[in-house]
């Protein structure tokens, strides 16, 4: 964003209060600090953390507090000095206050980190305390800084090749941090990943830098989701044929893909439905049956292009089933009716086993022993070897999950650019007189079950293969709230909001397991807070934001601004 | 006041579009509308009137189907067999952009008592205290009107087929067409809930014309309008007759109503008291008393109409809401 095309910004705003002069300096200082803290040695114990124990041979947790160092630097530059015109359109005070407290706490918990892991804080190098004395300075500068007058970020174009790079240049860093963060083993090393994370992505959201890439992406749709898939395809790669983090990835794809689907009952169509967790089961115990496992019950065995039909369809089949007396009651109702259908589903299939009716599933037992897939020709249990990298069994699955969400997303983006998300809004927003309308209420929101469980369903057939076993409990109630709750967390009706909510609620408990047993409790108290501050989700969709703020006007103004500006660069 | 607009045409009487016998709502102990009848021609605009509580708006959710009536049928001219195809169009020949086509009327039928099978009949509406989306654009306010009229389904819309596309640019140009119509030509982008008051009402019509009615009910088009409102809302009133519309207009504005309307039916606690040409209802006695009271020494004067109206307005507000 080095070369803004347009003129750069007045001098700023003539009201400022008085800049302390020492702020800058102690600033730079702050920096230089850090990184030469970072270069030492911060810990005694070269066993934790990766090993930080070596000078001039940062570890990685090092180099995450070098990459902030040198963001702040660029902002302090920008704030004053080679990169002022830069400076006209980023708000560097406030990145610099995020990224000052971040590296504090970052720093701190690396000193807690280092003195639980190996006893007491004697094991902590001067490194470490450099670091954290340049973290202080630059968050004490940070604060003394003056705020400063902007432009608009909808204006800050640059020429078309340029913003691409960007988008790229963006997206390559999700997949090095994406698979880092993954790479790591233990939990501080990883939890301390998470806080560089998290301070960079807000540093970068109070910049505005956020803003910009929102309009940036607005103008590149394709090119984002292109980008987008490219790194999502690359991912295995980057795992040198290790099964272990694909195996989440790939159970992160299944639920997201899951709660896409989901995302359309309760994000399009505005119903909520707490049993969707049955449709994901109904599509895995129809592939189940018809697959070549020696407990399947039925003789039947179709190739799995046609079970991916049969169990979507009949994964539609009970929406249809499980809708069409229900959805004329709503809110809460529907609630308690589809909650109470996710447990008959679970129920049924823990006594179909031949003593209380027909054997269909093997009762509690489930159905083991399913055979990995076969398509055309290629068995997805094989292990290959792609330039060089080996690509295990889960990454050909990986493979084919990223084909499915693509289905997914394709299909819930579509619906929603059309006549038939037009009227999901307009039941959301006034049933009565979209019915006044015309708009055919009972039918769109049966339409919104059905599909819904369609997609669950054809996510089933693969989650089927892909665990190799499927049991009753693998369908309890509590995965349908957190199906729901990612997308509440997430955002709904967006595709970013929910994947981003599904990435979270299934990767950290993968990754934290020490947490695991407070998970459910975390998670309720995190959506307390996400209720109560931010109802509309982590990636709020407008149309919701709106929705949920019927009183703010100022935002109302805001979006219709954003909408007309769109729709110029159109 | 004599009626001197110079936009009234004769109303060319054609054949009923709407007709409703003996429409009676019971809520209850309470007779809301008792035994009303009212037969509303092709290309007419007619009046309902009545102090509050008249059940002027009940009425109206017994024509569209929001209510089911006790007692009473609807009748309307049902949609015909095939709609009449356009005609193909010679070269060099002008595009005849018609802003609100109408198909020819059938035979009446019977009106299943469904919003949604009313709408799609072709009876539209707009509502007393305005119901838009309000988190949608204007555009998209319109297009969902357009709904009952398309049909492209989850399949097509899923895999951008030719049909959807077709509809979705139809739709588009349409909507717009209508906006420019009822005069919001340039807001088309803007949140229906940030747009002025009389805007909303004008998008509200524009919305309900969407869906090509024959017949639009308007529910206090004019209520919280300055004259100059509503004088460019009756303007838009005449422009949609003229299209070949038929209209119906509850309002309080007596002077609106008067120069409006065809024909006026005045309705009193659920009863219609009487019903005829604007000139005859405003020299009727019983309207006037109907309105403030029985009378004193006023000499009957449609000024006194007038003030009942202004009176009459200040509390509308707070009339049954739908």
């Amino acid at each position: 964003m080095t070369d803004v095309k347009t003129p750069p910004a007045e001098p700023e705003a003539a009201a400022q209060p008085p800049t302390k002069p020492i702020a800058w300096p102690l600033g730079l200082a702050g920096v230089v600090l850090a990184v030469v803290g970072s270069f030492l040695s911060w810990s005694y114990d070269d066993r934790i953390l990766g090993d930080l124990s070596l000078n001039f041979y940062p570890g990685g947790l090092q180099i995450l507090a070098i990459i902030v160092a040198v963001l702040a630097l660029i902002l302090l530059l920008a704030e004053r000095g080679p990169l002022t015109r830069l400076g006209s359109w980023l708000d560097a005070t406030l990145g610099l206050r995020v990224l000052g407290a971040g590296l504090v706490l970052y720093m701190a918990l690396v000193l807690v980190a280092i003195s639980t892991d190996s006893n007491g804080l004697i094991n902590v190098n001067p490194g470490g305390y450099v670091c954290l004395v340049g973290a202080v300075l630059l968050a004490v500068s940070a604060w003394m800084l003056p705020l400063r007058q902007l432009r608009d970020m909808s204006e800050a174009k640059l020429p078309g090749w340029a913003e691409i790079l960007a988008i790229a240049v963006l997206m390559a860093a999700v997949l090095f941090v994406a698979a880092y963060a993954l790479g790591l083993q233990d939990a501080w090393s990883f939890v301390l990943c998470l806080i560089f994370i998290a301070v960079v992505a807000v540093a970068l959201f109070r910049t505005g830098t956020l803003t910009w890439i929102g309009h940036v992406s607005q103008r590149h749709r394709k090119v984002l989701t292109l980008a987008a898939f490219v790194v999502a395809f690359l991912f295995p790669f980057t795992q040198n044929g290790s099964d272990a983090n694909m195996s989440i990835a790939n159970q992160v794809l299944i639920f997201g893909a899951t709660a896409m689907g989901l995302n359309i009952v309760v994000g399009l169509a505005g119903l909520l439905d707490l049993g969707y967790i049955a449709f994901l089961g109904a599509g895995a115990y129809t592939a189940a049956v018809l697959s070549n496992s020696a407990f399947a019950t039925v003789g039947w065995k179709p190739p799995f292009l046609v079970v991916m039909l049969v169990g979507s369809a009949v994964a539609a089949t009970f929406g249809l089933i499980i809708g069409t007396p229900t959805l004329r009651v709503s809110g809460d109702y529907l609630a308690i009716v589809t909650l109470g259908f996710g447990e008959i589903f679970r129920f049924s299939m823990g006594n179909l086993d031949g003593n209380n009716g027909p054997n269909l599933t093997n009762g509690p037992n489930g159905i083991p022993g399913i055979p990995d897939l076969e398509l055309f020709g290629f068995n997805f249990g094989d292990e290959h070897t792609v330039a060089g990298i080996d690509l295990g069994r889960f990454s050909n699955y990986y493979f084919l999950l990223l084909v499915l969400i693509g289905f997914v997303i394709l299909v819930f983006a579509r619906l929603n650019d059309s006549r038939i998300g037009r009227g999901w809004v307009a039941i959301r927003e006034d049933e009565k007189a979209a019915e006044a309308m015309g708009v055919n209420v009972f039918g769109l929101k049966l339409l919104a079950f059905a599909i819904g469980a369609f997609l669950a369903g054809l996510a089933g057939t693969i989650k089927a293969h892909q665990d190799a076993a499927v049991s009753p409990d693998q369908y309890q109630f509590i995965e349908s709230a957190f199906l729901l709750a990612a997308i509440v967390l997430g955002g709904m009706g967006t595709i970013a909001g929910v994947l981003l909510g599904a990435t979270i609620l299934k990767l950290l408990p993968e990754k934290l397991r020490f947490f695991s047993e407070y998970r459910l409790l975390m998670f309720g108290l995190l959506l307390v807070l996400m209720m109560r501050f931010r109802p509309e989700g982590l990636v709020a969709s407008r149309r919701r934001q709106l929705e949920f703020h019927e009183e703010d006007e100022q935002l109302a103004v805001a979006v219709e601004e954003e909408r007309l500006v769109v729709e110029e660069a159109k | 006041m004599t009626v001197t607009d110079a936009q009234r045409s004769p109303a060319r009487t054609g054949q009923p579009v709407l007709e409703a016998s003996g429409v009676t709502m019971r809520f209850g102990g309470l007779l809301a509308v008792n035994d009303v009848n009212l037969t509303v021609r092709e290309g007419e605009i007619v009046g309902l009137i009545g102090p509050n509580g008249a059940g002027k708006t009940t009425f109206f959710n017994c024509l569209t189907g929001l209510y089911k009536p006790t007692g009473g049928q609807v009748r309307f001219a049902g949609t015909p067999r095939k709609p009449k195809r356009p005609k193909k169009r010679k070269k060099g020949q002008p595009i005849q952009v018609e802003a609100v086509p109408v198909q020819p009327l059938g035979a009446l039928t019977p009106l299943s008592p469904k919003p949604r099978a009313v709408v799609r009949a072709g009876m539209a509406r707009t509502f007393q205290n305005i119901r838009l989306f309000a988190n949608m654009t204007a555009l998209e306010n319109v297009m969902v009107g357009r709904y009952c009229r398309t049909s492209a389904g989850a399949l097509t819309s899923v895999l951008h087929g030719p049909k959807f596309r077709r509809e979705e640019a139809a739709t588009r140009a349409r909507a717009q067409e209508l906006l420019e119509f009822v005069g919001l030509g340039r807001s088309t982008e803007h949140l229906a809930r940030n747009m002025p008051y009389g805007d909303q009402r004008r998008l509200e019509i524009a919305r309900a014309l969407a869906t090509d009615p024959k017949l639009i009910l308007l529910d206090e088009p004019t209520a919280g309008m300055n004259p100059q409102e509503t004088r460019q809302a009756s303007d838009l009133i005449f422009k949609i007759r003229d299209s070949g519309l038929s209209v119906v207009v509850i309002e309080h504005d007596m002077r609106f109503i008067f120069n409006l309307c065809d024909r006026v039916l005045c309705l009193v606690r659920g009863e219609a008291l009487i019903e005829g040409t604007p000139t005859e209802v405003q020299s009727d006695p019983r309207v006037i008393e109907a309105y403030i009271g029985t009378g004193e020494d006023d000499d009957e004067d449609d000024v006194d109409v007038q003030d009942a109206h202004v009176q009459d307005t200040t509390i509308a507000d707070e009339e049954n809401r739908s």
